[in-house]
This record gives structure tokens, sequence and C-alpha cells, in this order.
């Protein structure tokens, strides 16, 4: 199933969350017949995991190919959807790389959000032909903003205004004019057939039957069943099984070329194989040059995972390797902890990956967790000159070991209404962040750019940015470095024993207010015991902050006759399964929530 | 295979609920209702009761009471011709031990000198005064209808009476009550000389009218170190005068122990009759409607009183076994050595040692783990981490955890008549189901 380039168009959306990409997906698929009304019965067909669905997200991306009739000519367009959340910008960056254009998507009452924002800039830099669209018109408040909306696209792509196209994605309204947009003004792919093939892969799935399914944009070239194909960042050599396109389902083809956008099977294993990114070209006859930009993806949030029972641990090996075959971003390897036993210290593109990764180990593989408190990846420079990096608080050195400790930085962008300046500007400030940058989007709207270090807008920085501007803000940001700081280890005794679990990086500046409130918190959530509990703080040897939980000196109901006894076992019993839910440390029960306190102190 | 669990032989005691009282008083959520007025008909429901139970339910009668415990609410209230007809009735239904304990708790304003000397004669041994306190303030306050006097009249006119075995009933971390006047009613307790002194924490229960008044705001329980202090000076008080400590609430002179009461505390089996008695008869726990019309009704159709019931299979079995015995006189390794083939005080040495170290235990050997005050003052903190070693060691005994042997009921049909009786009365309450 050769296509003339000339009557195919590759192209993504960009829009923030909740502005409505799904629901202009699923219309799209509708109106080129690519599914059936009774299809569409299961709204937003493009989010098929769970996770995705409940949290509004892309997680995973996805490609999707639609016929269409225009002038007598059948098109072929390949949408190839984009994740939706900032942990996964390098993703973004790879799918605009097989796309020759982008339909920018804003949400008619919300204007346009940093998100929007910065992946319009990534698909600039990518030289995509970017088609302005508003959506949600059908909204009563519509009407209003409209103008100002079209001001924003205007100022921002420096389109004309005539160009933006005006869609409720709900109704269907406009939605053939955009359609008629996407081959009029995207334009069709190049490439050489008769070229060394030179593919990019932007997704790769693992699928229980067939193994890692590649979705690739073939540049140049041609591949089909049979060739011998070389995965260019990993060198490894596999034998094509089969190629094809994806429509709602896969659907084999003969061969695939240049321009093309489509999967290939090649009984791989593993989908760290086949990184986002990298380029495939044929093991006898390579191209010349990978496609640019790719990268290792590397893990910014690291936090260790654990069987709450430690007879788990094996099963929760088997979880973890699963789950990895469809997540080749996450990282993890075997830990030991004193205090929790063997475990794994994970490492994820951010926090809200973390989530999932958890989410989807209790959910999909049913392991019952503990999670400690996550981190990022600091380097340490020894007195003896050795660089090293920590990514486990407990790993770190001695403090008279330590020359010097730098953290990840971030640029953080942040568009809001002018209104909530102020309340934006004291947090970033709090959170130890430096203003570079803010300019005017619009009389009422700000674009602020703070440097911020990265550890401090991984606890809760984003619900806090909602909620001083009760939801109107957006954020978006991108790694910058390491950067040297005042920083120190604060580690929690429990009755003289460090809890390596609970140990943690602070700057130096709120190590006191941290371990005064952080023993506060666990003084709370650990139950008395038959004995003293002490809690401290501590940096080094130096005790900075004592709690006390004073001994359990009354546990029992002074009556137990017949008829307690059922009632009484009972109660028992309730009190036994809290027990099995707690981690036993020296000889302290520890409940597990207490291995995630530090998040829920309030700063 | 191993046996991985030997049903016990049980000894059996009779429960019966006098659920009628004069006053309610405000800490009490025992069930009972105001109305002495019922007594006579109540009276001749319970006979009813006897009646259905040998017919429906014969098991009852296959092992010998050892002892009968007649509680409430007020069976003082009851006139010696009602408890004639009752006992009457028990005597000629069931096999009773020859040297079995008969007891009755006894209300001090509801009796005179003449009641308690025939309640000796129609055969009682036991009687078990709910005094209190001797504060009068503090008897306002539980809204008791007696006064301190009365209490002191009624265990002295016991005495004379000829009971050798007299209970007193006495209760602390009562709202104004202080370490003084706590240690002036222990003293006039211990020279009055029963041979039994059960002292409770009061508990507050949902549902009373104390547990109202405190939502209300209008009071509160008292602070853990007065409650704890005022257990203290009981133990010391009452071990002094020669009572031994048998039970978290119990003390008594060597060899008047409560009978009954370590029935419950040793796992062996009892009868219930009465509206909310429970029962507790080949390895089935079951309890009567708590609600003296429904009782009345039910009895009305032929059909015993029973609510609902479960089964006590070996897992249910170890945590009382457990918890009963940390309470009471002592955990028995032996038998749990018999009953489940396994060994605790091996299986939880370093729990047990932790506990010697942190002075909880009074005794352990290799047959027998007993608790001090300081352990009884926590054990349900201790029987909870007790019973999650005992399961674990009986799980690696019997090598699996998914399948629990069942105990066989040995043959028991559990409302045999359903069929029949619901057929006659709609609307009553269900009979536990057969058991095969």
């Amino acid at each position: 199933m050769r296509r003339e380039l000339s009557h195919i168009r590759n192209f993504c959306i960009i829009a923030h969350i909740d502005h409505g990409k799904s629901t202009l997906a699923d219309r799209l698929l509708e109106l080129t017949g690519s599914v059936s009304s009774r299809e569409m019965v299961t709204e937003q067909i493009l989010d098929d995991n769970p996770l995705e669905q409940e949290r509004g997200i892309t997680i995973k991306l996805h490609a999707v190919q639609m016929r269409y009739r225009a002038a007598g000519e059948e098109y072929i367009l390949n949408l190839i959807d984009t994740p939706g959340h900032v942990d996964f910008s390098y993703e973004v960056s790879r799918s605009l790389a097989a796309c020759e254009g982008a339909l920018l998507v804003v949400d008619a009452t919300q204007g346009v959000e940093a998100q929007t924002v910065s992946n319009l800039y990534l698909a600039v830099e990518a030289g995509l032909e970017i088609i302005p669209v508003i959506n949600k018109i059908d909204l009563p408040n519509a009407a209003g903003m409209l103008p100002v909306v079209q001001q924003q696209l205007v100022d921002l792509i420096g389109c004309r205004p005539e160009e933006i196209l005006l869609v409720s994605a709900k109704h269907g309204t406009g939605v053939e004019q955009l359609l008629s947009a996407i081959i009029e003004r995207i334009p069709p792919p190049k490439g050489d057939p008769e070229a060394p093939l030179q593919a990019l892969i932007f997704d790769s799935v693992f699928d229980p039957y067939r193994g890692v399914v590649v979705y690739v944009r073939l540049f140049d070239g041609t591949v089909q069943k049979g060739d011998r194909i070389l995965f260019w960042a990993t060198q490894q050599v596999y034998e094509v099984d089969e190629v094809g396109v994806k429509q709602l389902k896969r659907q084999p083809v003969e061969q695939l070329t240049a321009g093309m956008v489509g999967y290939l099977v090649a009984n791989i294993r593993r989908v760290q194989d086949t990184k986002v990114g990298d380029t495939v070209t044929h093991a006898h006859r390579p191209c010349q040059q990978p496609v640019p930009g790719f990268r290792e993806v590397k893990p910014m949030v690291f936090c260790g995972i654990y069987p709450a029972n430690a007879e788990d641990f094996e099963e929760l090996r088997d979880a973890l390797a699963k789950l990895a075959l469809n997540d080749a971003a996450i990282v993890y390897e075997p830990e030991t902890s004193a205090a929790l036993g063997f475990g794994f210290r994970c490492g994820f593109l951010g926090l809200l990956h973390m989530e999932i990764v958890q989410e989807r180990l209790e959910r999909e593989f049913g392991q019952a967790i503990v999670v400690t408190v996550p981190n990022v990846r600091y380097q340490v420079r020894r007195t003896d000159g050795e660089i090293l990096y920590v990514d486990n608080p407990a790993q770190m050195p001695p403090p008279t070991h330590i020359e010097e400790i730098a953290e990840p930085y971030i640029r953080a962008q942040i568009i809001t209404p002018t209104d909530y300046i102020g309340p934006i500007m004291r947090l970033c400030i709090e959170r130890r962040g430096t203003q570079v940058g803010m300019s005017y989007l619009a009389p009422t709207r700000v674009d602020l750019q703070f440097e911020l270090p990265l550890a401090e807008v991984i606890f809760d920085f984003y619900d806090k940015l909602k909620s001083v501007s009760q939801g109107y803000a957006s954020f978006d940001y991108e790694h910058i470095g390491y950067r040297p700081g005042e920083l120190v280890k604060l580690d929690i005794l429990i009755n003289g024993e460090p809890v390596d679990a609970l140990s943690m990086v602070v700057h130096r500046s709120r190590a006191y207010d941290w371990g005064r409130k952080l023993c506060v918190k666990l003084r709370e959530l650990i139950p008395r015991q038959l004995f003293e509990v002490v809690i401290q703080a501590a940096i080094g040897s130096r005790v900075i902050a004592r709690e006390t939980i004073k001994p359990l000196r009354k546990n029992v109901l002074a009556k137990c006759y017949g008829g307690d006894v059922t009632r009484k076992r009972k109660l028992l019993e309730r009190q036994k399964e809290g027990k099995k839910r707690m981690k036993q440390v020296g000889r302290v029960e520890i409940p597990q929530e207490a291995f995630l306190a530090v998040l829920s102190i309030e700063r | 295979m191993v046996p991985a669990w030997t049903a016990p032989t049980l000894m059996r005691g009779l429960y019966v609920h006098i659920p009628v009282c004069q006053h309610k008083c405000s800490y009490c959520d025992f069930y009972s209702v105001e109305r002495p007025g019922l007594l006579e008909a109540f009276v001749e429901a319970l006979c009813r009761e006897i009646e259905l139970l040998a017919e429906q339910f014969p098991a009852v009668l296959e092992e010998p009471l050892v002892t009968v415990y007649i509680g409430g609410g007020t069976p003082s209230l009851l006139t010696p011709f009602q408890l004639e007809r009752l006992l009457e009735r028990i005597r000629a239904t069931f096999t009773i031990e020859p040297q079995a304990e008969w007891t009755l708790e006894c209300n001090p304003g509801t009796v005179s000198r003449e009641q308690l000397r025939i309640y000796r004669q129609l055969g009682l041994t036991r009687l078990s005064v709910g005094v209190q306190s001797f504060e009068e303030a503090e008897l306002r306050f539980l809204e008791r209808l007696h006064t301190a006097e009365e209490a002191a009249m009624a265990i002295q006119w016991a005495h004379e009476a000829g009971f050798e075995q007299v209970n007193v009933d006495l209760m602390f971390a009562v709202p104004g009550q202080t370490l003084q006047t706590w240690r002036r009613t222990l003293e006039r307790a211990v020279a009055l000389e029963p041979s039994h002194i059960s002292a409770y924490s009061l508990i507050w229960e949902p549902g009373t009218a104390l547990y109202a008044r405190w939502r209300r705001g209008e009071i509160a329980p008292v602070p853990e170190e007065l409650d704890v202090a005022q257990y203290e000076l009981a133990v010391e008080r009452l071990m002094a005068a020669g009572y031994g400590h048998y039970e978290v609430s119990n003390f008594a002179r060597p060899g008047s122990e409560c009978r009954h009461n370590l029935l419950y505390w040793h796992g062996e089996e009892y009868v219930a009759l009465g509206p909310s008695a429970h029962g507790y008869v080949r390895g089935r726990r079951y309890w009567n409607v708590r609600s003296i019309e429904r009782y009345f009704a039910a009895l009305r159709c032929g059909k015993l009183p029973i609510a609902g019931s479960e089964h006590i299979g070996p897992r249910e079995r170890l945590a009382e076994l457990i918890f009963l015995g940390l309470r009471s006189d002592g955990v028995s390794f032996e038998r749990l050595r018999r009953e489940y083939g396994i060994e605790l005080a091996d299986g939880a040495y370093a729990l047990l040692r932790r506990w010697q170290e942190l002075g909880l235990v009074q005794e352990w050997s290799e047959t027998h783990l007993r608790l001090n005050w300081r352990g009884y003052l926590v054990c349900d903190e201790l029987a909870a981490e007790l019973t999650l070693s005992a399961e674990r060691l009986w799980e690696r005994h019997t090598g699996s955890s998914q399948h629990l042997p069942v105990l066989d009921p040995g043959g028991v049909r559990w409302g045999s008549s359903r069929a029949k009786s619901e057929a006659v009365c709609t609307g009553g309450r269900h009979l536990p189901s057969v058991q095969t």
C-alpha cells in the first residue's frame, strides 16, 4: 500500500490539559470514518489507559491513521498524540519531530497556558507548520473571551486572525474546515524511498504476544518483513516480523516507505532496547546520520519502593519488571534499608510519573507497597575531589567527607493572570527560587520565569501554585543543570537509632524548621508503644529537634463476660490488622504513612 | 498429616439474663427495661424458653452444668416465688453437678434480710452485690437508687443468711471520684469481708446516659493517669488484704474465684437464657434477641428467641484463648500445644522476653504465661501481638493459611424447627443456619 507522499499529512495536537485535545482527536476520527459512532460510545478513544482517563492526561503516546477524501483525492492523515504533562516533555519533542505540522488548540474560555507555550516553542523549533485552533466555542462565556484569546494567538505565533480556526470539538462545529486546513496548510512529508532507511522511534509498547511494538516515522527508505534492522543507540539488530499502520487496531501492510508513520514488530523483548528518539536503519545499509535530537531519558525523581510485607520482595520484583516492559522511562535497582528491608530504588521522570507507577503497582499488579519520600539526585564533590551522584539520602557520605553538594535546578515558566503575581512570587521565593524574567502576554496575563531547585518543586509545588492562583496559573519547566547549595543531610533517629528510610537532604536554612516539624509529625503518626519512644532530628551528630511519645499506659477494657467475647475478639482482630501494616524498626512499630510524613508537613 | 486442631472437651455453665430494673444506671449498657411489672410474665417466658431449648436444641442438655449465673438487669427484683419457679424449672431440665455454683446478682436497694435468707434456702450459693461506691455523691452520679449504708447492710445480711461466697462490685475512674474517695470505698469494702471483689474502671459505652452527657460536653472521662493510679491503688490495697488478682478487674480470696466467670475466660461453653444473653455451645456462639418484646413474641410462636450466631473455628478460638488467658489467670501453653500443636513459649520467645523486661509478666514457665497488673493494663495491645505470633506458628504448623479446618459441630441441629416455626410466625428473628 504505497502512497504518494503528496497525499500524506503527519501532524500532532498541542494543547493544555483540559483544553479538549482528546475530544478533538475523537471527533477527527469520527468525521474521517475511522470509527463508527457506536465505537464513540466510550468517549476519548485515544486515552485508553483507565489512569489516563481518570486524570484527564495522556501518559503514553498514541498514533492513529485516518483517511480523508478531499476534492476527489484520498489523503492519509497520521495523528500523533503527545503526552500532556511536563514530566514527559522529551517525548513531546520526539513526537513533534515525527510531524510536519501541529494543531495548536486553545480553550476559548481559558486562553494560552504555559504548557501550550513551551510545547509550541518546541514545535516552532522543529519547523512545524502551526494551525491555531480555538476550541470550546460552544461554551456560554466563550463569545466574550474570543477576541482576547484570538489576540493572544496572534501575538504568540504571529499569524493573521483569519487563520485561526474556531471549533467546537464537542459538537463537531468547524471540524470539517479543520480537516481541509490540515490538507491545505501542512506540507506533505519529504523523503526518498530508495535512500538508506532512516526512521525515528517516537513510541514503543509491549504486547505480550508480539513483544515490543515500535512506532516509527520514516524519513527515508523503505522497510518490510524480513529486513534486518539496526537500532542506532543500542546497536541492537533485529529481523522485522511485521510492519503496519495503526488505525484503531494495528493493521499489517507490505511495507512502510519514506514519509509514512507506522509500526514494526521484530521479536524485541525489552522496551528498553527501543528508546524513544532513537533511529532505526538497515543493518546492511545504514543511513549516514541518525535523526538528530536523541538523548537518553534520565530519571529526575527517586524514591524507595518496598513491599509492605518483607516476604513479598520477589513478587514486587516481578511486578516492576512487568511494569517496565511498558514504561521505558522507569529505572530501578535493588536496595536495602535497615528500616524497611529489601526493596528498590526507583527513578522517575517526575512526580506524576512516580505517582502513576505507584498506582499501577497497586492497582494493576496488586502490590502492597511502602514508598519513601521522593528526592532528586545530588551531585556530591568529596574532599578528595571525587564526584559522585547520590539518589538516596541514606547513601550520602558523612559531612566531613563532603566538599560541596550540588542539586538540579529547573527553569520554570508560569503563566498567570496578573492578579496572582504577588502570591506566586512569594511561593517561588519560599521555595528558594530566583526570578529571571517576566513578560506580559496580554495586559492581564503575565509569563513569569523562575529558576528553582528541582527538590523544591517535587513536593506539592504544583498544588500550591494552583491554590494560590485559584487554579489559573499554569506551569512548565525545563532542566538547567546542577548548582551548588548549602545542603545538609537530615537524619531521623528513633530511640537513638537512625532510620535510613527517613533521611533527607535539605537546605541548611530550613534544616531546623524541617527537623522540628518532622519530629512533631512523626509523634502524631507513631502510635504509643509499651515504652517511651524518642524521636530526634539530627545533622551529623548534632541533634536539632526532639519529641517523645509517652508509653502506652492503658489499653484494656475493664469488663469481659459471655457476650463480650465475640465483640472483643473482633476489636482485637482490627487491632491486629493495624499491627500487620506497621514496620518494625528496632523495637518500635512505625506505620507506613510515617515514611511519607514529610509530604504532609505544612511549610 | 498433622492434626490441625483438636476440638476441646468443655465444661458447661448456664447464664440467665433478667432484663428488668427499677431504674437504669447512667453507665450501664446491659440490656434492661424499667418495667418491674413484666417480671411475672417474664419468668413464665423463661420457663417456656427452657422447655423449647430442651425440645429443639437437646445438645444443651448433654453436659452437666457446673455453674448457674442469674444476672441482669436486676435479678434481685424477682420475688422468692418467681425465683423458685425459675430454679425448679432449671433443675428439672438440666443435669446439674451437686457442687455447682449458683450466683445471683443483687442490687442493695431492692433486697431485705428475709429475702436473702430465702434465696439461700432456695439453693443459691453466691451473691454478687452491686455496690459500686460507698460515697453518696458517686452513687448519685451513677444513678444508683441505694445509699452506701444500704449497700453495707446487704452484704452483712448476705453473710447472715449463710452465703459464704459474696462478691462486691466497685467502680473507679468515675468523674468526681478522687484517690481519697476511692481509697475510702476500698477500705469499707475490705472491712465487710466479702470473699470476692470486682473493681471496674468505668467504661463509657455508646447508648448510655453517661455517654450522652459526655457528647453534650457536660462531663468527661477522668485523665488516664488518675484511672491508672486508682487501678494501682485497688491492686495494692486488695492484694494486701489477701485477695488474689485473677483477672483484669477481679479479686478473690483463694478458692473463692467466680467459677462461672472463669468458665468464660477459659474458653468453656455456656448456655444462654433471656433477651440479649449469649451462649456458646458445641463450637458455636449464639445470641438471643435484644428486646423483651421480640423475646416474648418468638416464644409465643414456639420459637427460640435466637437472633444470630457465629461459628467459633480454630482461628477464632485461638484468638479468644489468647486474649482471655492474658486477661485472666494466664495463657496455657500446654493447652495450645494440645489443641493446636504449637509451641508458643518458644515461638514467641523474643516477644515474651520483651514483655518481661518491660515488667508486665507475673509468671512465665514452660506451661504458662500470666501477666501482672501492669500487663493487665495493656493486655489488649499484648493480645494483638501474641495472637499474631500464634497464628503465624499455627499456619506454619498446618502448612497453609488458605484452608483452615472447620470444627465439626458434632451433629448439633441449629434451629432444626426453623421451617415449621417460620411458617407459623412470620417476621420472627432468624435462627442460626444448620451446620453439617
